[in-house]
């Protein structure tokens, strides 16, 4: 039998401790094995990989970007999670506020999570740009907590939800997920609306380079693809990681996050 | 109007937790009802269990529980044995009986119709065995018609001291149907002695004389001893004696003596630490067979609907279950 996979990703909530032991189990006693190892950033993980520290890597989209950068394209993208192929950005501000658009946004203050999140920092920038009155005819409001983790604990979108409930800015850009967590407009009614939703987008993917051949990768993505959300041992790790099910990746989704990083000159590594 | 950060808060404190972890969060400024409201909205909506709101601080345990009743033995299901108290009163003035039965308590009868629509109702709330118990139900003039209300719809157990096997009780017995009827006897012992001492003198002699007598009859007799705990590794002498018996194996049940009713000493049996067996009596629905005199046990005094019944007793279990590991959780001593 060969070495376990070893498998990279970033430690955001003590959470991540369980799925992983979970996944680990799950592939225990296969011809497929795998471990873990837990990384503080983002960055530091994508060194591991390109080192060969780690054969696999539990990439954000903006670590997947990065990869992409530092390995001239050489890196492959192994699967995905369902939702990950439909994440979305959303813009909210306080309910009644008659912002019914991006353009409504000119000369506001629009709260963003932190500069590595690419649901709520670049993305939002670009979509202004794109889609909007431009990033440079809104003021914005950055909230800079928990760099490094590229936005997955989601406290600075949270934190960017309370500037608008404080005051402190008009609107503020999300993950979608985020607005899921808070019970969209129905939890907290007369609090936020959400006036614009981005077009979905890719966000996380498992991340392997040439030296890592599918000889290794290719059982192991064959037992993932079997994870079964109507399997009650399978199920409780699918939750905790918010999927029903993986799937191949999608790599169009990420068009708009290459093209972002390169308009905002966002470097390959840090 | 709901403070609207503390849903923010909610996401980010139990977002910082692992799983089955708890958390506590202030809910802030607002009217209790509210606060508690938007928290338990907001955890049935994500998938985490609100464990209390208190003073305005809400516990939340990330994830959902496992449900206890799910992680139960499909045997130890409340509901799925059915226990009734046909009366209180008795032969007998055993001092460490835990319903207080004696010649002096009051019957507190059942009755037939309750035992009938009881009977009837239990087959549709899923319930797959009577057990009928006292007092000592032979005293009841109408056994014979109690026991038949229960054997024709579900298997029945029939709890009994054994010593009235005579006459018109004799008879009554006679009517019973033995392929549906199990008799349970107690017995404590392999010698008079013991048994003699806490049921009284003579007991012995005429419990053994009963549980031949049922088996003569053709029933299929279960015996079950109440022992203090000091007493229960000194099992062997009467194992042996039941087996000389003709009592099967699977039907020698030795119990620890309770502290209950009149007993002075024995286990501490609570609600928490009790798995309920659905218990009715005249006087209402009660946790356990242990405590059918015990206020504390009391669950409600509504008899009807039985589903009803089952339903709180395992509403109230998954409750304490809940309670208990909440505590554990909070009280860790390294």
């Amino acid at each position: 039998m060969s070495e376990p996979l070893m498998v990279g990703a970033v430690a955001y909530t003590p959470n991540v401790v369980t799925i992983w032991e979970g996944m680990r189990d799950y592939f225990a006693g296969t011809s497929s094995e795998m471990d873990f190892v837990l990384f503080s950033n983002y960055g530091r993980q994508v060194d591991a990989l390109i080192d060969g520290t780690i054969d696999v890597a539990w990439n954000t989209n903006l670590a997947w970007v990065r990869t992409v950068a530092q390995t001239d394209g050489a890196c492959r993208a192994l699967a995905m999670r369902d939702t990950d192929t439909v994440f979305q950005t959303v813009f909210v501000a306080r309910a009644g506020s008659n912002i019914t658009g991006l353009d409504g946004l000119r000369d506001r203050r629009l709260a963003l999570g932190s500069q590595d999140s690419a649901q709520a920092a670049i993305l939002p920038v670009y979509f202004l740009d794109h889609a909007g009155p431009g990033a440079d005819s809104v003021e914005l409001v950055r909230l800079n907590s928990d760099v490094g983790k590229h936005g997955d604990t989601g406290r600075s979108e949270l934190d960017a939800l309370r500037a608008v409930l404080d005051e402190r800015a008009d609107a503020a850009a999300i993950g979608v997920n985020t607005w899921e967590s808070i019970g969209r407009e129905e939890l907290m009614p007369g609090a936020f609306e959400a006036f614009w939703e981005s077009p979905a987008y890719s966000h996380c993917n498992f991340t392997a380079l040439p030296d890592v051949p599918a000889e290794r990768t290719q059982p192991w993505l064959d037992l993932l693809f079997a994870m079964d959300w109507d399997n009650p041992e399978h199920r409780p790790i699918l939750e905790m990681e918010g999927l029903r099910r993986w799937v191949p990746p999608q790599l169009d989704g990420y068009a708009s996050l290459f093209e972002a990083v390169r308009e905002q000159r966002i470097p390959a590594r840090w | 109007m709901v403070n609207h950060g503390m849903i923010l808060d909610l996401v980010e404190h139990v977002g910082a937790v692992a799983r089955h972890g708890m958390v506590s969060v202030p809910l802030g400024e607002g009217d209790p009802d509210e606060l508690r409201a938007a928290a338990a909205a907001w955890c049935a909506r994500t998938g985490n269990d609100l464990v209390e709101v208190q003073g305005n601080v809400a516990t939340v345990r990330r994830g959902r529980s496992p449900n206890p009743l799910g992680e139960l033995d499909p045997d130890l299901l409340p509901g799925t044995r059915l226990w009734m108290y046909t009366n209180f009163d008795c032969n007998l003035a055993c001092d460490y009986c835990c319903a207080r039965s004696s010649p002096q308590a009051a019957r507190r009868a059942l009755g037939l119709d309750r035992v009938r629509q009881l009977a009837t109702e239990a087959v549709d709330a899923g319930v797959s065995e009577l057990i009928l118990t006292g007092g000592e139900p032979f005293l009841l003039p109408d056994i014979d018609e109690l026991v038949a209300a229960c054997t024709a719809v579900l298997p029945t157990t029939l709890l009994t001291n054994g010593m009235l096997f005579r006459g018109r009780r004799l008879d009554a017995l006679r009517r019973m149907d033995r392929s549906r009827l199990a008799l349970q006897i107690s017995l404590d012992s392999a010698t008079s002695q013991l048994h003699d001492e806490h049921r009284g003198r003579g007991s012995w002699a005429r419990a053994v004389a009963g549980i031949r007598t049922a088996h003569d009859e053709g029933f299929r007799v279960r015996v079950a001893a109440t022992l203090p705990y000091e007493q229960s590794a000194e099992l062997a002498p009467f194992h042996a004696f039941l087996d000389s018996l003709g009592i099967a194996p699977r039907d020698q049940v030795i119990r620890a003596l309770a502290h209950r009713g009149a007993a002075d000493a024995g286990i501490e049996l609570t609600v928490e630490s009790l798995i309920p067996e659905v218990t009715i009596t005249a006087d209402g629905v009660y946790w356990h067979p242990v405590s059918a005199d015990d206020d504390d046990q009391l669950v409600t005094r509504d008899i009807f609907p039985l589903q009803e019944a089952i339903t709180e007793v395992r509403r109230r279990f998954t409750e304490v279950r809940a309670r208990a590991t909440a505590a554990a959780q909070w009280f860790p001593c390294a």
